[in-house]
């Protein structure tokens, strides 16, 4: 317990974990902003509908979490490998080992920190993602009364607790990634061609990219009917959310394994 | 196989490869209890691999090891407990304070309380700069962290890799007598070091290894004993007739001229007889023009060591020979605080 404490003292600190969150939430404040902004001067009707649907609660809750589970997927796996790599860059899993901790226990319970502070991440940017979607709103003009819908509201708890899993899952990515690459730059760097790599694998095989890890990840928040998590635009069918828990606990396992298998089997030389 | 009864540190048969390369090549250490003990090698000889195969850092490809008295194998890490160590360069979170630091250290492996990081904050004269991020330390204070972090457990078996890189002559004096003090109260301390002068004022025991295999071992004063040299150097036509006279005086095979110094002459003789020398000469007629004398590490050392290909054929500067002076420790304050110096 006193290492998840410890990592997470380390994390609370450390530089990545505010760059990460805040480029994401950045990010989405300059996407509601400029839609808030523009919605009303869309050339169409259907575009000028699209655009103000994305600022309309409760429908912008839906948005806001699929873009936090879509661009903070590729986060997470940054996240996750920077973390992972620094310790082999840095040499400070060599000195915990060389102070007799386990490797495999060094390992994991940093990763729990680390889906710890994605989850407060997560929370976090969900939040301000409501935020901006309220200050969206009122640049378009557009009634917030839908903010306190409450199938909506009822809802998000669930889903919150859903889209941690997947985020956690690609964060576990790159954490894996990296632990092998033993190098946070090489960590990060694959972590990022793996994410588009998926992205890619898209158009040749889109009986098997639903079972991918990043796409599995957005799927577990898919609640048919609700809109929620289905960003739209998607080329193949994908997971039943029930079905993409059971992918995204198995991606999870299996990068963990490999890493703790990794990491009791290196040899530490660096 | 020797055994080793009373011994803080053994291995036996230590092998290790990369590859096709051979690291080491059958590693029989023994160090005492209570001593501080220098493990020398040229570059590449395989002291830093036998360092990460004492920490469990990598594994044996055949031989054994044992820490204090106990073996230690894939699986045994617990017996890393008791040990502590500084292996390479310091290795920190450079985004984190020097306290921080060890806090996040201590929370790994044996149980370490905060009122020890703070003792030993203060004892390595970090104290005030503890609460500075650890990426604007200069190398000095890196490493008097990295000795710090190694003492977090209060080890009974120090391993500490150069421990003098880095630290100016201030914090060298500090840290020897540090651990002296920590050999006095029955710990025991390895080090492996290049500074051969450094070793020979701190050690009590030696182990000198090239290519990978242990080629020489045991207590300094006894090594180092029939290792002293006096040099002298006369005018260069009457090198003839002083190697005769110092022949006599110290016996066949013990007169030898230094290579690339002319007029200068080495004679293998306890360095206490180096007015002997002079006198020898000059009731002879020959007048030396210089003296120097030495009884020390670096000539068993390179004795010892030259012209071994080292493992890894690092090291060797061709076309150097010659160049042997040591370094030497300036007196200075004996506390920590003395220096270290900001980034």
């Amino acid at each position: 317990m006193r290492l998840f404490v410890a990592t997470i003292r380390k994390l609370v600190r450390r530089p990545a974990t505010f760059i990460t969150f805040g480029l994401l939430v950045g990010l989405m404040a300059l996407i509601f902003v400029a839609v808030g902004a523009t919605a009303r001067q869309q050339p169409s009707a259907s575009a000028q509908e699209a655009a103000l649907l994305l600022v309309t609660f409760p429908g912008a809750y839906a948005f806001i979490i699929s873009f936090i589970l879509g661009l903070g997927g590729l986060f997470g796996v940054i996240y996750g490998a920077a973390i992972a790599g620094s310790e082999w860059t840095w040499g400070t899993l060599k000195a915990a080992v060389a102070r007799g901790e386990s490797r495999s226990r060094y390992q994991l319970w940093s990763f729990g920190a680390i889906a710890l502070m994605l989850g407060i991440g997560l929370l976090g940017a969900f939040l301000v993602g409501v935020l901006v979607a309220i200050v969206g709103a009122s640049l378009a003009g557009v009634s917030t009364a839908g903010l306190g819908d409450s199938t909506s509201l009822g809802q998000l708890p669930e889903l919150l607790a859903r889209g941690w899993l997947g985020i956690v899952e690609e964060g576990a990515l790159g954490f894996a990634i990296a632990t092998v690459a033993r190098s946070q730059l090489a960590g990060v760097g694959v972590g990022i061609a793996v994410y588009f790599a998926e992205q890619f694998v898209t158009f040749f095989l889109p009986d098997i990219v639903k079972f991918l890890p990043f796409n599995a990840a957005s799927a577990v928040v898919a609640v048919s009917g609700s809109g929620f998590g289905d960003s739209g635009g998607t080329q193949f069918a994908r997971l039943d959310p029930n079905a993409a828990l059971i992918v995204v606990a198995l991606w999870l396992i299996g990068a963990l394994v490999l890493t703790s298998l990794f990491t009791e089997r290196a040899e530490i030389s660096g | 196989m020797t055994p080793t009864d009373g011994l803080a540190l053994a291995t036996r048969g230590l092998e290790k490869r990369y590859g096709p390369r051979v690291a080491l090549a059958g590693l029989d250490l023994s160090v005492p209890t209570g001593v501080v003990y220098g493990f020398l090698g040229p570059n590449g000889a395989g002291k830093t691999t036998t360092m990460r195969l004492l920490t469990g850092l990598i594994h044996p490809d055949a031989g054994t090891i044992e820490i204090l008295g106990q073996p230690f194998r894939r699986g045994d890490r617990r017996r890393l407990y008791q040990v502590g160590a500084l292996i390479e360069t310091p290795s920190f979170y450079p985004y984190l304070s020097g306290r921080e630091n060890l806090r996040a250290l201590a929370a790994t492996g044996a149980h370490t309380s905060n009122r020890r990081v703070e003792e030993l904050l203060e004892l390595v004269g970090l104290r005030d700069r503890a609460r500075d991020k650890v990426q604007g330390y200069s190398l000095g204070m890196k490493q008097r962290l990295g000795i710090a972090a190694a003492l977090l457990s209060d080890p009974r078996l120090l391993l500490l890799d150069e421990p003098a890189n880095g630290l100016d002559p201030a914090g060298i004096v500090a840290m020897r007598e540090t651990l002296r003090h920590l050999a006095s109260i029955g710990k025991t301390v390895f080090i492996s070091s290049h500074v051969l002068g450094e070793v020979q004022q701190l050690a009590d025991m030696v182990g000198i290894i090239a290519a990978g295999q242990l080629v020489r071992e045991g207590q300094i004063d006894q090594l180092l004993e029939g290792e002293g040299v006096v040099r002298v150097r006369v005018a260069p036509d009457e090198l003839e007739s002083a190697t005769r006279i110092l022949h006599a005086l110290a016996g066949d095979g013990a007169i030898a001229p230094v290579d690339g110094e002319e007029g200068w002459l080495s004679i293998r003789i306890e360095p206490g007889r180096a007015a002997e020398v002079n006198r020898a000469l000059a009731l002879a007629g020959v007048y030396a023009s210089g003296l120097e004398t030495g009884s020390d590490l670096e000539s068993l050392f390179l004795a010892l060591t030259a012209g071994a290909p080292s493992a890894s054929h690092e090291g060797t500067f061709f076309g150097l020979a010659g160049s042997t002076k040591t370094d030497s420790t300036p007196a200075g304050p004996t506390n920590w605080l003395g220096g270290g110096g900001a980034a």
